[in-house]
């Protein structure tokens, strides 16, 4: 058990190491390089479609990005598509998952008491299609279930308040 | 309404006019119209759609969700396990339905995919928690979840792949007391490992997305986390494990990116771009998941 989770272990500080180093991405279309995360912020320059970038991190809907050249600005974060991963083998990940790599690696440490996982397991279509039904879990569940005043201080917490929102509207044609 | 619902939105009006109009001409090279064998397949298909109130739908909801429970274990971590509730109820108290009794867990796998379940039950992996960031975007991939669960999409897909009439029968399990041999647990285990290894329509994949980022915004959070989600999984190989039943049941996640950008753009979607992340509390909450091990 305790050899399988230090092999797990070392496997997840790899990918979650690796995860951390991945951040690129291109333009998918002419798009202007702003110098804030704002629709009329200046534009420092605009980027032709298949500009190589780096993310930097994210506000709203915006990245904070870094071109090659070493320029920085902010792009609207629905106009790039990341670049896939495929040398990974499984988990590729993104910019933002510092923390997740420095927690598999105080891990190791064991600085922090976090150890890895035993038990993991996949889920694909034949785990489906097989399974054998649990009601007993489903029962067991209900006991983490919050109430809607538990919901609402939880919310407070974050200062996360209620906000009038409209359904949006359906955009025909807007798959690439 | 639910009646009204359903002839608005669904696919059976057409599936009825094309199954009369078979039925019409299979009797007039019969030489005849047969009154009763119209009436029949009206009765059928009629019967197929009938609409489940509440209380059925929680117990095809409860159905589905052993099975699929007992294809993924819940995790044994209760911190995280009553975090993801709070997030989750939160987000489900902004939406169409937020009486329904919701149940959120995590479930033990390190692939990538959530599932909603009707009734009120969504599941998520371990997996899709390790590769988001904040709250925000928990809130946005619940708000997809909650979203299938709210429009009782896997609730009319299961009724009709079953080929039962499942509300008659979750009437009689009623009297059962949830026992799990019965012939309707066994029916809605049947149509439940078909459909969440098959998927739903796109379009109710792109519904949900539409809908979901909008709950996230109603509960004050950036509803930009859900978009930012799909972009991480952009990241990852398609060919990966990982990946696989999410792939298997979804669009890809750059058309589901173009999509959703076309259409938090036409709702002009960036006056909430600034609401909460949740950075801090989410990274906090989920590094114990490093730690948790199967339930059982």
């Amino acid at each position: 058990m305790k050899r399988w989770g230090l092999i797990l272990l070392a496997l997840l500080v790899t990918l979650a190491v690796h995860a951390a180093s991945q951040s690129t991405a291109q333009t998918v279309l002419e798009t202007p390089l702003n110098s804030a995360p704002y629709s009329d912020a200046t534009a420092v320059v605009t980027l032709p479609a298949g500009t190589n970038i780096t993310i930097i991190e994210r506000q709203g809907g915006w990245y904070h990005v870094r071109l090659d050249s070493g320029q920085d600005g902010w792009l609207q974060m629905t106009s790039i598509r990341m670049n896939n991963n495929t040398s990974s083998g499984s988990s590729g990940s993104s910019w933002g998952f510092g923390w997740l790599s420095s927690l598999f690696e105080s891990g190791r440490s064991g600085a922090t008491g976090v150890t890895a996982t035993t038990g993991v397991r996949g889920l694909n279509t034949g785990d489906i299609a097989n399974a054998k039904p649990d009601p007993q879990a489903t029962n067991e569940i209900t006991a983490w279930s919050a109430t809607p005043q538990q919901a609402r201080q939880f919310a407070h917490q974050l200062d996360l308040k209620p906000e009038q929102v409209a359904y949006l509207p359906q955009v025909k044609g807007a798959q690439p | 309404m639910n009646a009204r619902f359903y002839l608005d939105k669904m696919r059976y009006p057409l599936a009825l006019v094309l199954m009369l109009a078979l039925t019409a001409c299979a009797n007039v090279n019969g030489g005849g119209m047969d009154v009763n064998s119209l009436f029949n397949t009206f009765k059928t298909v009629k019967q197929a759609v009938t609409p489940a109130n509440q209380q059925e739908e929680e117990q095809i909801g409860y159905a589905t969700a052993s099975t699929l429970l007992g294809a993924a274990k819940p995790i044994n971590d209760p911190a995280v396990q009553e975090y993801v509730n709070k997030v989750g109820l939160w987000v489900a108290l902004q939406s169409d339905r937020p009486d329904l009794p919701w149940h959120f867990a995590v479930v033990d796998s390190n692939d990538i995919d959530a599932f909603a379940v009707p009734g009120g039950y969504v599941f998520i992996t371990r997996g899709l928690l390790l590769h988001m960031r904040s709250e925000a975007e928990l809130a946005g991939a619940l708000g997809h979840e909650i979203s299938h669960v709210v429009l009782k999409q896997q609730l009319k897909a299961l009724q009709q792949a079953a080929q039962l009439n499942l509300v008659g029968q979750a009437a009689q399990f009623e009297l059962q007391q949830h026992g799990q041999n019965t012939q309707f647990f066994d029916s809605v285990a049947g149509a439940t490992r078909n459909l969440y290894s098959k998927g739903l329509d796109k379009d109710d994949e792109f519904e949900a997305d539409r809908m979901g980022v909008v709950l996230a915004a109603r509960a004050g959070y950036d509803p930009y986390g859900l978009v930012a989600v799909l972009q991480t999984l952009e990241t990852v190989d398609p060919k990966s494990n990982g990946m696989q039943l999410l792939l298997a049941t979804h669009p890809a996640p750059a058309a589901r990116v173009a999509m959703l950008s076309a259409e938090m753009q036409a709702g002009h979607m960036d006056r909430y771009g600034r609401q909460v992340e949740g950075t801090e509390r989410y990274q906090q909450m989920i590094k114990t998941l490093v730690s948790t091990s199967t339930r059982r």
